[in-house]
């Protein structure tokens, strides 16, 4: 039997859409805060940051990425890794995150 | 929280029925009364009880005892309604007793922050402070009970060795130690060493890890906000032995107090240059209006601390002035700012962090109303104004006008927490959206 294909990153970010840091009132994506991704098809492991170190919603946005990950069709096994290098920075934000931190 | 809701509450209503506290000279048992019912009731309790919450977010690292900190609540909340009732009767003998509760409880605090302290992993301007903070509270808790006490003690004295019981036997030594220091000097140092000691220091300290995180921003000198808080401290430890005196280098210390604070919004100012958001929201904007009520607060401190000054009944007045604006303004908006970003962090994170992933859940800004923040602000600066006019005129009328000004924003506040409140009966979760279809890419 085939090991299954890998994901297509679109999906893994469309689902990571869905947590929000509460703060500012906008998804991890468009925030920068997503460093990389790896999977096997079954198992999703995400690089991510936060936008201050000690953020005392960390522990819920990691949570929170770690149940939109599971929640992709397919996928079994999920782990979000927390890192701190490179610093996050305002350039990493898309045009939405921009917006939502009054940037444009 | 609630407790310190409460208080504020029955403070500006008890403001609004008695406004001659405010329009005559602040040395009688009401005024007494009614500040230790904003500092303990209000400020301590809301500031205590963030500390045990914010102290460990801050400093990245755990609580040492919640069930200490329980144990702290329960002396704290019979301790001050104690006092506060006491000195409105003017029993200074249980002033004595509550004040012996309240004093354990801030020593189980004390202890219980300070271990927490032990477990900081990286220590910065922020722990600094933090400690300094405990130092200056225990200091403010120990020089009140001593006033108290002493006082307390030489009019229990009548004279005769033969009528003294051990406990005011014992006492007499301290009894005697208080009545060598002017009882209004001793009022004030007292007054100081918590308004500048724990609460000025906490704003300073603790804004220099929050406000960088509201706005996404970063302290732009360390250095500089180092410096402002050992300034603060020398300033403080200057004034607190000059003014219990009523020495003439009060002036010289008030400035270096001052220069710590011009420094600290010297900090600020370039924080808030670096930042990331760019749009202020209310809460900051609170905190910030509390900063800027530092300068006329330091011109009335350079004012009142002008060597060979003659006390007047204008003086009397600015005196009084001085410590309105210090505590309902400048205090008061400061935790009213943070309080608009802490409560509803402690609500979303009790209803909502499970949720987050799993179903879309509000953000923190969804959770109240900004348009009722904002009236609230303004209507806050307007009654400030009126009721500062009303101390400097000595008009009942106009402080009582003030007052019910103040009352109308406190109940503003109260429904905007409200509307926080209502999502842990009534949470706004909805379905997440659905992500699309797996489609594996072909190799």
């Amino acid at each position: 039997m085939n090991p299954p294909a890998p994901l297509d990153g679109q999906i893994v970010l469309d689902a990571m859409r869905q947590v929000i840091d509460p703060e500012i009132g906008c998804n991890v994506v468009d925030l920068g805060l997503i460093y990389g991704i790896t999977n096997t098809g079954t198992k999703v492991t995400v690089q991510m940051t936060l936008t201050t170190p000690g953020c005392p919603m960390s522990e819920s946005i990691a949570q929170g990425a770690h149940w939109a990950l599971l929640g992709i069709a397919g996928v079994e096994d999920a782990v979000v890794e927390l890192v701190w290098e490179p610093p996050w920075q305002p350039s990493m934000m898309t045009e939405i995150g921009r917006a939502a931190v009054g940037m444009r | 929280m609630l407790t310190g809701l409460m208080a504020l509450t029955t403070g500006s209503v008890w403001m609004m029925c008695r406004p001659s506290m405010l329009a005559a000279y602040h040395y009688n048992q009401y005024v007494i009364a009614l500040t230790h019912l904003f500092v303990l009731g209000w400020i301590c309790s809301i500031v205590m009880g963030a500390m045990y919450q914010l102290v460990p977010v801050a400093l990245e690292t755990k609580l040492y005892s919640e069930k200490l900190a329980r144990w702290q609540f329960a002396l704290h909340f019979v301790g001050f309604i104690g006092m506060v009732w006491m000195f409105r009767t003017w029993n200074l003998k249980q002033v004595g007793h509550f004040g012996s509760l309240l004093t354990v409880g801030v020593g189980l605090f004390v202890f219980n922050i300070a271990r927490t302290l032990r477990r900081v992993p990286k220590w910065n301007v922020t722990a600094t402070a933090v400690t300094a903070a405990l130092c200056w509270i225990s200091l403010t808790i120990l020089a009140g009970l001593s006033i108290a006490t002493g006082k307390c003690a030489a009019e229990s004295f009548d004279g005769s060795e033969a009528n003294v019981g051990v406990v005011i036997g014992a006492l007499r030594p301290l009894a005697g130690l208080v009545s060598r220091f002017d009882p209004i000097s001793a009022m004030h140092m007292h007054a100081h060493l918590g308004g500048i000691g724990f609460f000025t220091m906490l704003i300073v300290g603790v804004s220099y890890k929050l406000i960088p995180m509201f706005t996404l921003s970063e302290v732009q000198s360390q250095r500089r906000a180092g410096l402002s808080v050992a300034l603060l401290n020398i300033g403080l430890a200057g004034s607190f032995v000059t003014i219990l005196l009523s020495s003439p280098w009060k002036l010289a210390f008030s400035l270096v107090t001052i220069s710590a604070l011009f420094i600290y919004s010297w900090e600020l100012c370039a924080i808030l240059r670096a930042r990331k958001r760019r749009p202020l929201d209310w809460g900051v904007r609170y905190f910030l209006t509390a900063v800027a009520l530092l300068i006329p607060l330091s011109l009335a401190a350079i004012a009142l601390s002008w060597p060979g000054l003659q006390a007047n009944p204008f003086l009397g007045q600015l005196e009084n002035l001085y410590g309105f604006v210090g505590l309902l303004g400048v205090v008061t908006l400061a935790i009213i700012g943070m309080l608009y970003k802490i409560i509803p962090f402690l609500v979303w994170f009790g209803v909502y962090s499970k949720h987050i992933g799993r179903a879309q859940v509000p953000a923190l800004a969804d959770m109240y109303s900004p348009r009722l923040q904002m009236i609230g602000y303004w209507s806050f600066l307007v009654a400030l104004i009126v009721i500062s006019a009303g101390i400097l005129r000595e008009s009942e009328i106009v402080v009582r006008i003030g007052a019910l000004g103040f009352f109308a924003c406190i109940a503003l506040l109260l429904a905007n927490f409200g509307k926080i409140l209502v999502h842990t009966a009534h949470p706004r979760i909805t379905p997440r959206v659905v992500v699309r279809p797996l489609k594996p890419i072909l190799a």
